[in-house]
């Protein structure tokens, strides 16, 4: 039945890897009986895989570097892990100050204001979950339904993600996070260079007055916040000053319209 | 609702990952950070894994890319230094014969011989013959149709058996 059938050396390989369908190796098996010369290719193909497991295989057995380890079981990989450091205890610090200025926050709010503290907020809020590889964000944009309706539900406030696709941004997600009064949102893009941008939305009680953009610096984390309609907004990423800018003039722009149609 | 999805286990693909790396860069501690660069990749990009398909050919595929990446970086920066870019397959390969932890003198020289592979037969040979990869799952590890796979693996073995000299149809050999 198989005489006369040829065999390519993908067929030899094919069969000496045993990648082949059963039938087709059936045939294969049928013509090699007939060709010594052929089967003798399949047996020196299968003693060099067998050398080279032989060769190969004692290095699986190694010790594992203690890096590696931790990198494949932990939740930020070692390289984010160092770079953000100084951050994350500074956002430690952060929550322990949100819980003083919260008990405190009738004096604080005399002395310092809203619009000082809320751009630092929304830095350090981005530092600490921008460099989170696993979980920068709590429900991720293939959600973004849910996600934004849950938000609005704990702000009390129809809330909108705005698309940055045009300035190359994509939608990761988002989050709440603590706020002086009440909480706030955080919305987490990223582009195709894997650098991230957040946008921080907080409605606390002494936001009333409303401001122009304004930029800040903390950290070295860009902030373009600014309040409208009683509402916080900050954007905070590690991008140029003009290039974060002009990612907050769609941000604006796309609440305004957003705004002006859930009105009646 | 938490993700439903489970994370994929990196922990035991290891192991294979830091060997797929050595036979890539031909250099124990360049190894090391490729692995370290790779899973730091899988950890952001996880919810793209299958869950239920191949580990190692994801995994591989990530570190196949960011290998390439790298080297084409690292060859644009070396080309303003230096003229042998056109240096032979065995450049770069620095994986010590003795690296087996084996007594046995043909298996360093085996390591030896790979060296001297171009580095996408060295490749297609580890991932076929070592961990038995599908020829489908190698094609997309390296982006390549899978008839490119099969004339890549044919050439490296074809080379081997030359270094060896081993004729064609050599009847076995009873050692011992």
């Amino acid at each position: 039945m198989s005489a006369g059938l040829p065999l390519s050396d993908d067929d030899l390989n094919a069969y000496a890897d045993r990648q082949l369908s059963p039938e087709r190796a059936a045939q294969v098996e049928a013509r090699l009986a007939e060709e010594p010369a052929l089967a003798a290719r399949v047996a020196a193909i299968q003693r060099q895989n067998a050398t080279l497991r032989e060769a190969f295989d004692p290095w699986l057995a190694e010790a594992l570097p203690r890096e590696l380890i931790a990198s494949a079981t932990a939740r930020h990989s070692a390289r984010s892990r160092a770079r953000s450091w100084p951050l994350l205890a500074a956002a430690a610090s952060l929550v322990v100050g949100l819980a003083v200025g919260w008990l405190m926050r009738g004096e604080l709010l005399q002395r310092e204001g809203t619009p000082v503290t809320f751009p630092r907020q929304a830095a350090l809020t981005h530092a600490l979950y921008a460099a989170d590889v696993n979980r920068p964000v709590e429900i991720w944009a293939n959600e973004e339904e849910r996600l934004v309706r849950w938000l609005s539900k704990r702000l009390h406030f129809p809330l909108h993600a705005p698309n940055l696709n045009s300035a190359g941004f994509a939608l990761v997600g988002g989050r709440l996070v603590a706020g002086n009064e009440r909480p706030g949102a955080l919305f987490m893009y990223e582009n195709a260079d894997k650098q991230r941008i957040s946008l921080l939305v907080r409605k606390d009680a002494e936001a009333t007055r409303e401001t122009a953009f304004r930029y800040a610096q903390e950290d070295g984390v860009g902030v373009f916040y600014w309040i409208d309609d009683a509402c916080g907004y900050a954007l905070s990423g590690n991008l140029d000053k003009t290039q974060l800018l002009s990612i907050a003039r769609i941000v604006y722009g796309q609440l305004a319209v957003a705004e002006a149609a859930g009105k009646p | 609702m938490p993700d439903a999805l489970p994370d994929p286990d990196l922990v035991s693909a290891l192991p294979r990952l830091r060997r797929y790396a050595r036979v890539l860069t031909g250099d124990f501690s360049r190894a090391d950070d490729l692995v370290q660069d790779t899973l730091a990749r899988a950890w952001e990009k996880r919810r793209l894994w299958k869950a239920g398909s191949d580990l190692r050919a994801w995994l591989f595929t990530i570190m196949h890319n960011l290998y390439v990446n790298q080297r084409s970086l690292r060859r644009r920066e070396s080309a303003e230094t230096s003229l042998d870019a056109d240096h032979g397959p065995a450049a770069g390969w620095e994986i010590p014969t003795r690296a087996t932890q084996s007594d046995r003198i043909e298996l360093g020289e085996v390591l030896d011989q790979i060296g001297r592979l171009p580095g996408e037969q060295r490749e297609v040979l580890l991932l076929a013959a070592v961990e038995e990869l599908r020829y489908g799952d190698i094609a997309q590890v390296q982006g390549v149709p899978i008839g490119t796979v099969m004339s890549r693996l044919n050439r490296a073995r074809e080379k081997l058996r030359r270094m060896n000299a081993e004729p064609a149809a050599a009847p076995l050999k009873v050692v011992k």
